[in-house]
């Protein structure tokens, strides 16, 4: 079987071999095994030499590829990384990465899919609270680059004050996301946040600052991963599996609890908060449009009128403040 | 700084801060657009929804111009983002050459397509890589980046001469050069962008000063990221010596 004297088979043949996850030889012989190559198809395929023989040509490409996208996926769930130590996080970004590969053309995309293969997987079964960690990192991540909107100011809705103030349009900036977790997601990464911190002798900071962006990845940055070839302290560095003696982390438990979050991206910084029930369903009908005095109504059941009007303006206060309301219907 | 050249795909974003930092700097400063997975050497057909992305980019930049790299990216729908070199050959000169002719129209203007480093040549070659480089921007009418370092990488890694590849050329092709450091591997060297640019490959800068005269040279550097005016000296550096060697003032981003 010669797959290599046509453009499509030779194109077809080199990215089976720097895609197999154990690397280019042990690629090979499986797709020997399938009948879908020759033994001697790389030698076929590509020139070698004493210095650099043929298949550790390939073994370069085959090293780019996987720790290109391992160090994008680490730049986009920081925490989750971090609860799951070196090796586990590598073997994920594998078994991931078998299951999805890149399909956009942007690395920007490559984690969109991890939350949802996370929660299959067998690392869930163990520490179930890591499937909302990710789903929260992912969300965080996707708002770094999501369309800007003037947000809502205080002037804006002073204009409508009086009469009219019930007829404020309300809804949620494109850089808004409402989470229903499972688990106390942000309780567990500001507590992997601090750990990170303290690892690495910078100050902790309190949960109402404006937490770092997860940058969303840059292709760039990925060029020099292949200095790091083979320099994996005490595992084996390949794309397939890693397997090492050093103690793995102990994953985080938590009981499940519901929890709802908003994230947000003001300016250019991404931020998220733990908020009760009643604020995430408002928050829901805001995000598909209302007005004002629809969330007034929502929040007098049950209440006195006073106690309405005072939940109405924390609220409304704390939305403004936070820049999570979206001016463009005012205009 | 005179210009500035950016990422594409950094910047297919609908908002947030790459944007803003973009239409800052574009704001004083000429900036081209350098891509990397437009994949102009795959057998995947071209993904119109980036076509889309990058003509909209283009309009709302204005760039000088538009780039990218003489390689394939992905397979079946699936993306390495690398730069996967190609077979030399006369199906995948007609092929290239038949994709940036889409491009071109597709964007409505001409592009440039950079030589990448690599690590393995085909059986299969039957032209060395400057003809076949060559050839696509003659057949096609597109322009060259020439990239300096990935030359003299690749001449290192393959054992060819680094300065027939630049006599290989067309002097009126190319529209750009790249400077950048790299790695030794020991039994190769690797296009790492984390180094200044080392002495060999400013020598060659000044060979291919001489033979193509006056070109915008930009220098990479993108992990491992020293300070600004570390970064600065690199750029200078390359004036200085197209100064010695030509002349007059450097050139912005101009052809």
């Amino acid at each position: 079987m010669n797959r290599t004297s046509t453009l499509l088979g030779a194109e077809s043949l080199f990215w089976d071999l720097i895609t197999a996850p154990e690397g280019v030889r042990p690629g090979l012989e499986a797709l020997v095994r399938a009948g879908k190559a020759d033994p001697g198809a790389i030698e076929s395929l590509v020139g070698g030499d004493d210095r650099l023989p043929a298949a550790e040509r390939l073994d370069i490409y085959a090293n780019m590829y996987f720790f290109r996208l391992l160090d994008c996926l680490r730049e986009d769930f920081p925490r989750l990384a971090t609860a799951l130590g070196e090796q586990r996080f590598h073997n994920l970004a594998t078994d991931y990465l078998l299951a999805h590969p890149s399909a956009n053309p942007s690395l920007r995309y490559l984690g969109e899919r991890l939350p949802g293969f996370f929660a299959g997987h067998a690392l869930a079964r163990e520490s179930a609270c890591l499937a909302d960690l990710a789903r929260l990192e992912w969300t965080r991540a996707d708002l770094f680059d999501a369309a800007d909107c003037r947000a809502l100011g205080r002037d804006d809705v002073a204009s409508l004050a009086g009469a009219h103030g019930g007829d404020l349009p309300l809804r949620t900036v494109p850089a808004f996301r409402l989470l229903r977790l499972d688990h106390d997601a942000p309780a567990l990464w500001r507590e992997l946040r601090d750990r990170e911190q303290s690892e690495s002798g910078t100050a902790p900071s309190s949960d109402e600052t404006p937490d770092e962006t997860s940058a969303a990845a840059t292709w760039g940055a990925g060029a020099a991963n292949a200095a790091r070839l083979g320099e994996e302290a005490g595992s084996r560095c390949e794309a397939g599996h890693v397997h090492d003696d050093r103690p793995a982390p102990p994953l985080p438990q938590q009981k499940r609890r519901k929890t709802a979050a908003r994230v947000w991206r003001r300016g250019f910084t991404v931020f998220h908060r733990a908020i009760d029930d009643e604020e995430a369903d408002l928050l829901e009908l805001i995000a598909e449009g209302t007005v004002l005095s629809r969330v007034a109504q929502r929040l007098a059941a049950g209440r006195s009128q006073a106690r309405a009007t005072e939940a109405v303006g924390r609220l409304l206060q704390a939305w403004l403040d936070a820049g999570i309301l979206a001016a463009e219907p005012l205009r | 700084m005179d210009w500035f050249e950016v990422i594409s795909e950094n910047f297919m974003a609908d908002g947030g801060r790459p944007l803003d930092v973009l239409e800052k700097v574009r704001a004083r400063y000429p900036v081209v657009l350098h891509g990397v997975s437009l994949s102009i050497g795959s057998t995947d057909p071209l993904n119109e929804p980036y076509l889309d992305r990058l003509a909209a980019l283009a309009r709302r930049t204005e760039p000088a111009w538009v780039s990218d790299h003489l390689c394939w990216a992905g397979f079946g729908g699936h993306f390495a983002h690398d730069l996967l070199p190609l077979p030399y050959t006369e199906e995948a000169l007609a092929h290239v050459v038949s994709r940036v002719h889409r491009v071109q129209e597709r964007l409505g203007r001409p592009i440039a397509l950079e030589n990448v480093s690599s690590y393995v040549t085909f059986r299969q070659s039957s032209l060395p890589e400057w003809e076949f480089l060559a050839e696509i921007a003659r057949r096609s009418g597109c322009g060259i980046l020439l990239d300096v370092n990935n030359i003299y990488v690749s001449s290192r890694n393959h054992g060819f001469d680094p300065r027939a590849y630049i006599e290989g050329i067309p002097k009126e092709a190319v529209w750009q050069f790249h400077l950048a450091g790299h790695s030794d591997k020991g039994t190769f060297l690797l296009d790492t962008h984390d180094h200044p640019v080392p002495d060999p490959v400013w020598e060659l800068y000044e060979h291919a000063l001489r033979r193509f005269g006056r070109v915008s040279a930009l220098v990479e550097w993108d992990d491992n990221m020293p300070t600004f005016e570390r970064l600065e000296e690199e750029s200078l550096r390359a004036r200085e010596i197209e100064t010695r060697v030509l002349g007059g003032a450097a050139m912005r981003a101009s052809r």
